[in-house]
């Protein structure tokens, strides 16, 4: 009991403290600022990103209704979440704090700052300030596409980045990677953040012992690091290269709550014999009625003699 | 019931003056057609409650979202409870072998047959899409205690219906002869159903066989039908429901609904039909100490279903205690556990009060307690969900029973007494050849 106690006064201490702990950001990137102006494609884009990643947590934006956590995830409209700065915002999502995951792993820089535009919608008096460098020329490659593929010999995967220069298709040197395998809950982190050599090739090493799909299958996702000079490029290519893993469905057993036809075995005969049991003495017995009426006809011609 | 009949009793003289004051009220009379024409036109009142149910759906009734079982399913319970009165009289204290039940053994089984056969209406009458009913079978689930109870009430029906037929055969045979009195259509039933009786050795041999198969299966039978019933409620985690000895207090609880039910019966039967040398005293006095036997079993009962849990208090077990005990329940509470338990557990242990009379007063009292207890075990349960009762009109907040489905209720008690009435008034209400068969033995002995 006294240990129950306790460990509910830790938990409320704990929560206690977080709350009342300011979140400090540091100080480059409280004053780092988009790299593209807000728009409505930005809005929507978030929009997605916040219904997908963001509202099981905090709820509707506007309507105060988050779940009930210590700290209370703050409403997106509320003034607690929009007197953050852009940079703040980023930072805080990226990072993470106690009940609040880390999006790093999940999000791309862009896809944050996409959900950070859906916030500040709800922010009248917002005034954007767009990154310099962006608007000094933006990304400096373009259109870098990805391509995944699976070194059998050596356990590795290998992102090749290519981009189209002088209209010949040349490899992305110098790019730093990050790959990613999909699981239920966000991205897991592929071995560590490669760059590509000379060929634009960035080498992972891949687990043994991660887990795919029945066949084995899993999603592979490969992503730039660094968005500002190499835009957003990202992979999503499914390889067969996971340890084939079969989770059965709930409804795979037989069970007291399954359909008629998962009915559990001990039940099914315990009831067909019952029934059986049952009904094999009522048909006896009327089988029996039967011999009574044949025995009286039997003997009435005697009768009548 | 002996393995072996001496049918020394069908030239005892005794058996013409048995069969005749047996057979006397049996057909047509005038009091019949009356008490007939009065219960025919009540149920068409009550037929009509059912056309407004049939053609708007539940929604005439008091069931909503929180009590959705309600009245019917008090009544269901009650109706299966009332039922197996006829395994515990004919099947237990017959195979035990108290001569005493014979009389009474036949009422019992018609109270069985009755009952159970309208238990199975009183379910539809709480299904909202009675047309669906074929559903239940194609696609019931074996997991389901419905599909058990659905299985058992039918069994149930059959053995009674064997139980009440088998031991009449040789009753039908003795019958067609002295039936002068009665209808052409009723002699012909008798002869078609007497199947060939002749009262060869042979035939009451099979006979007995027969029944002894039923009255051992119908043990069985009857604790499934019970029990399965309790289950409905029991496999639950709710509050006054969630209960690990529902199956014998509900069991137990029958007995008491059925013994009263049977010297009910047995009252009208004896003053109506001037049969108190059949039903004598002794058997008032005998049934009045099986009240008392059964009334006694299930107050223990009820004393571990309340007190244990009421000693415990759990929270939501709290809330559904205080309102039988001094909530909106209590009164209807307290006076089911008065009258229909305590207080005639105390008054039948006086034998001035095992009289005809004063039993049928205590035991009409009984049935219609008997009758509320159910109530009491459907309703305040449902009325107290575990979530808040939000975001619905503050009608369906609390369960008041509508008209409609009071009528509906009285109309399938109704379709029970036309059965008892029909079966009590168109053939022998007492066993003759046991009746006979057991005094020709007595006086064969008494002249050695």
């Amino acid at each position: 009991m006294i240990k129950r106690y306790f460990s509910l006064l830790l938990i409320v201490l704990i929560s206690l403290r977080l709350s009342a702990q300011v979140w400090v950001v540091p100080a480059e990137n409280e004053l780092r600022k988009s790299p593209f102006a807000f728009d409505d494609a930005s809005r929507k884009a978030g929009s997605e990103i916040y219904n997908a990643s963001c509202k099981s947590c905090h709820g509707e934006p506007g309507k105060n209704n988050p779940i009930p956590l210590v700290p209370p995830p703050p409403d997106f409209a509320s003034v607690k979440m929009q007197s953050n700065s852009d940079g703040a915002l980023q930072f805080k999502v990226t990072a993470g704090r106690g009940p609040m995951p880390s999006f790093k792993n999940t999000l791309s820089a862009t896809d944050v700052w996409r959900v950070i535009s859906y916030a500040r919608s709800f922010n009248d008096k917002y005034v954007q300030e767009v990154s310099k460098s962006s608007e000094a020329g933006g990304a400096s490659v373009q259109n870098v596409k990805i391509q995944i593929s699976w070194l059998k010999d050596k356990n590795q995967v290998q992102a090749s980045l290519s981009a189209m220069k002088d209209k010949v298709n040349q490899p992305v040197a110098g790019a730093e990677v990050k790959l990613f395998a999909k699981r239920y809950f966000g991205n897991l982190l592929i071995d560590e953040a490669r760059t590509t050599d000379a060929l634009g090739n960035a080498l992972f090493n891949f687990p043994a012992d991660l887990p795919g799909d029945s066949a084995g299958h899993v999603q592979l996702i490969a992503r730039l690091t660094n968005e500002a000079i190499f835009g957003e490029a990202k992979a999503d290519s499914v390889l067969i290269i996971g340890v084939p893993t079969y989770r059965p469905p709930l409804n795979e057993q037989r069970a007291m709550w399954n359909v008629v036809s998962k009915t559990p075995i001990w039940l099914l005969l315990a009831y067909t014999i019952a029934v059986l049991g049952a009904w094999g003495f009522i048909i006896y017995v009327f089988l029996q009625i039967r011999a009574i009426f044949l025995a009286g006809s039997k003997k009435d011609p005697d009768s009548a003699e | 019931m002996a393995s072996e009949v001496n049918t020394g009793f069908l030239n005892d003289k005794k058996l013409d003056s048995i069969a005749a004051d047996i057979l006397r009220p049996v057909g047509i009379t005038q009091g019949f057609i009356v008490w007939m024409g009065f219960l025919g036109i009540s149920l068409l009142a009550c037929i009509y409650a059912y056309y407004l149910q049939w053609d708007k759906g539940l929604i005439v009734t008091g069931l909503r979202d929180y009590t959705s079982w309600g009245m019917y399913i008090a009544n269901f319970v009650f109706f299966v409870a009332t039922s197996l009165v006829g395994m515990l009289i004919s099947s237990v204290l017959g195979l035990i072998g108290f001569k005493w039940v014979k009389p009474i053994a036949r009422i019992a089984e018609i109270i069985a047959v009755a009952f159970a056969a309208i238990a199975g209406l009183v379910i539809v009458s709480d299904m909202g899409r009675p047309e669906r009913l074929p559903y239940v079978f194609l696609y019931g689930r074996i997991q389901s205690p419905i599909i058990w109870d659905v299985t058992v009430v039918t069994t149930y029906l059959v053995i009674s219906a064997l139980l009440y037929f088998l031991p009449l055969i040789p009753d039908l045979a003795i019958s067609k002869g002295r039936m002068g009195h009665t209808p052409k259509w009723l002699q012909k039933t008798y002869e078609v159903l007497s199947v060939n009786w002749i009262h060869t050795p042979q035939q009451y041999k099979i006979l007995l066989k027969a029944v002894r198969i039923m009255l051992i299966l119908i043990i069985p039978t009857a604790f499934a039908i019970h029990t399965v019933t309790s289950w409905l409620f029991a496999v639950t985690l709710r509050p006054g429901w969630d209960s690990s000895i529902f199956g014998p207090y509900f069991l137990t609880g029958a007995f008491v609904a059925g013994s009263a039910a049977v010297v009910i019966v047995m009252y009208f039967v004896r003053t109506n039909y001037k049969l108190d040398k059949y039903l004598t005293l002794h058997h008032f006095d005998m049934m009045g100490k099986l009240l008392v036997l059964v009334s006694i079993v299930y107050l223990y009962f009820n004393i571990n279903e309340y007190l244990v849990p009421g000693f415990k208090m759990k929270t939501a077990e709290a809330i559904h205690l205080k309102e039988l005990f001094v909530g909106d329940y209590a009164m209807m509470f307290w006076s089911v556990q008065l009258l229909g338990l305590i207080i005639p557990i105390i008054l039948l242990l006086f034998k001035v009060f095992r009289k005809p009379l004063s039993m049928l007063v205590i035991s009409i009292i009984m049935l219609i307690a008997a009758w509320f207890k159910r109530f009491i075990i459907v309703v305040p349960t449902q009325d107290h969900p575990f979530l808040p009762k939000q975001h619905v009109p503050d009608a369906w907040m609390v369960y008041h029973p509508t008209i409609v489905e009071s009528a509906i209720t009285i109309g399938t008690i109704i379709l029970a007494v036309i059965i008892i009435t029909i079966l009590v008034k168109f053939f022998p209400v007492i066993p003759i050849w046991e009746v006979a068969e057991e005094q020709h033995e007595t006086d064969s002995k008494t002249k050695e």
